[in-house]
């Protein structure tokens, strides 16, 4: 990989192994590199740790979406997902457990898929991409079960609503969807950009990123990023960051939301700002947190950069792996 | 080299300090025991030898004190060494205790974020007494109306009928009136028609 394709990478997306010693991250090139935090995270570690202990391509094209079941690694890129299972992966083998393709109807184009999550009630997989559609695929069997319709632009993202068993989708057209997932119908539709307070038409409409943990929602992209209380479906605070927000998550008692600009954004329920964490990428897409080890809870974070950020304290900037 | 060893040996053959004292103190008391010399000589020497004798005694009487402070030196040491050892546990249990106080108090903390993000939607939209008082009064009112509007149906009705009766007398007056005509120019027809012929 020359100097100058290492200029032009960019990470979309991230995993963490189930055992949380190892980290997967995805580039615009459609590799995968993964990264040893064992050996990154011990106190004698040098440059050579701080490297992949494999890289390979998974993907015609970028990897915008990585997600980690308890034994095997999901990848998708131009309208297919691959898995790979962990402990090859560990071994160095590179391999595909399963490729599977949703159906698509256009059959000109293949659309790329931007976000997965997993469904734990039902052990499926639901996809949400370029053709506008949610699909939803049974682990155990490989079928696509369902089909979601109702965006009218590509989907950027997917979450679940765990104690509801909903999903929601939030995509181009601005429209926040929740779907109940044994219907296939879609319950409720917020139309972000038609809220005042949101509405940032100097942006946009979409919507980058959704994520809910039952009772609240995070939503972002073009409005600002803001909480949404789902029993009344009425956002309560929204967060004056000035760029697009591409990914967030609920910690603790924060909030913690990238995109635009160089810096994680901790954030308090209440609307405040707490602090802007520098990090390396000018611009980041994607934010991880390790919560299936307890040694190596660790947060990071990726961007327009070869460079992924690790912070072992979510106050500054540990160090960072580079593809 | 030989001459080097041969130096050292002739220099420091007897060893260092206390050790070389001993030796020199042997060597003395075996010159004594041999030598032939004059009583007062021997009676130097004898002195000599128990001063000698006497520095070793006081050596060696240092030297055990010294021991014996280093053993106490040692077992305080080791309590101390016990007591942070302890003190670095507690510090860990205090640690862990902390931390989980700290989780607590954080969600703590978000619960009071939700409960105040609520709060705030929720004093948007009016109170709910006044939106109550707003509509018993709507309620009163529409009571009132619907009354209004039965009694002066009623007093429609009445009015109908009354009418209805007052046109049904009339008419059936007027249906007198021409069956009485009727009855009447039958009966001039009936006289005529007699008178006639």
């Amino acid at each position: 990989m020359g100097p100058v394709e290492l200029l032009h990478m960019s990470v979309f997306s991230q995993s963490f192994s189930p055992c949380g010693r190892f980290l997967a991250a995805g580039n615009n090139y459609g590799e995968i590199a993964v990264f040893s935090l064992s050996s990154s995270l011990s106190p004698e570690a040098t440059e050579i740790n701080r490297k992949p202990i494999l890289t390979f391509t998974a993907h015609e094209g970028p990897v915008f979406s990585l997600l980690s079941t308890d034994t095997h690694l999901l990848s998708a890129g131009n309208g297919e997902i691959s898995a790979w299972s962990w402990t090859e992966l560990a071994k160095r083998n590179t391999k595909a457990v399963w490729i599977r393709r949703p159906q698509y109807k256009l059959s000109l184009e293949i659309p790329e898929i931007n976000a997965m999550v997993i469904n734990a009630r039902d052990n499926s997989l639901a996809v949400g991409g370029g053709d506008n559609n949610v699909h939803i695929m049974d682990l155990e069997s490989g079928i696509f079960k369902s089909v979601l319709q109702g965006h009218t632009d590509y989907i950027h993202c997917l979450s679940i609503r765990e104690r509801e068993g909903e999903l929601l989708s939030g995509g181009e057209d601005g429209a926040v969807r929740m779907w109940d997932v044994r219907t296939g119908q879609s319950v409720h539709c917020v139309e972000v950009y038609k809220y005042e307070q949101c509405a940032r038409p100097q942006h946009g409409k979409w919507i980058s990123c959704v994520t809910t943990d039952s009772d609240w929602m995070l939503c972002g992209g073009g409005p600002s990023l803001s909480l949404w209380h789902l029993r009344s479906l009425s956002p309560t605070s929204v967060f004056p960051l000035s760029g697009c927000q591409r990914q967030a998550m609920f910690y603790q008692d924060l909030i913690l939301a990238v995109g635009e600009g160089h810096f994680a954004s901790h954030c308090l329920l209440g609307g405040e700002v707490k602090s802007l964490i520098p990090c390396t990428p000018p611009s980041l897409n994607t934010l991880a947190l390790n919560t299936n080890s307890t040694e190596h809870r660790v947060l990071t974070v990726g961007g327009s950069s070869d460079q992924i950020d690790v912070f072992t304290n979510l106050s500054y900037r540990a160090f960072s792996l580079s593809f | 080299m030989n001459e080097v060893i041969r130096k050292r040996l002739l220099i420091d053959g007897d060893g260092a300090g206390d050790d070389r004292r001993i030796n020199v103190l042997l060597k003395s008391f075996t010159k004594w025991c041999n030598s032939g010399g004059s009583p007062e000589e021997g009676f130097t020497q004898y002195q000599r030898m128990l001063g000698t004798l006497a520095q070793c005694e006081f050596s060696m009487g240092k030297t055990v004190l010294v021991y014996n402070m280093n053993l106490r030196e040692m077992e305080n040491y080791e309590k101390i060494y016990a007591d942070i050892e302890q003190s670095i546990t507690s510090a860990h249990d205090k640690i862990a205790e902390c931390k989980k106080e700290i989780l607590r108090a954080k969600r703590i903390r978000k619960n009071r974020q939700e409960y105040d993000a609520l709060a705030k939607v929720i004093q948007q939209h009016p109170d709910r007494h006044e939106t109550m008082k707003q509509l018993k009064a709507l309620d009163k009112e529409l009571q009132q109306l619907s009354r209004i509007k039965e009694n002066v149906e009623d007093k429609l009705e009445l009015r109908k009928k009354q009418f209805h009766v007052l046109l049904s007398t009339i008419r059936e007056l007027q249906q007198t009136l021409e069956n009485d005509e009727k009855l009447e120019s039958d009966e001039s027809q009936d006289c005529t028609m007699e008178n006639g012929q």
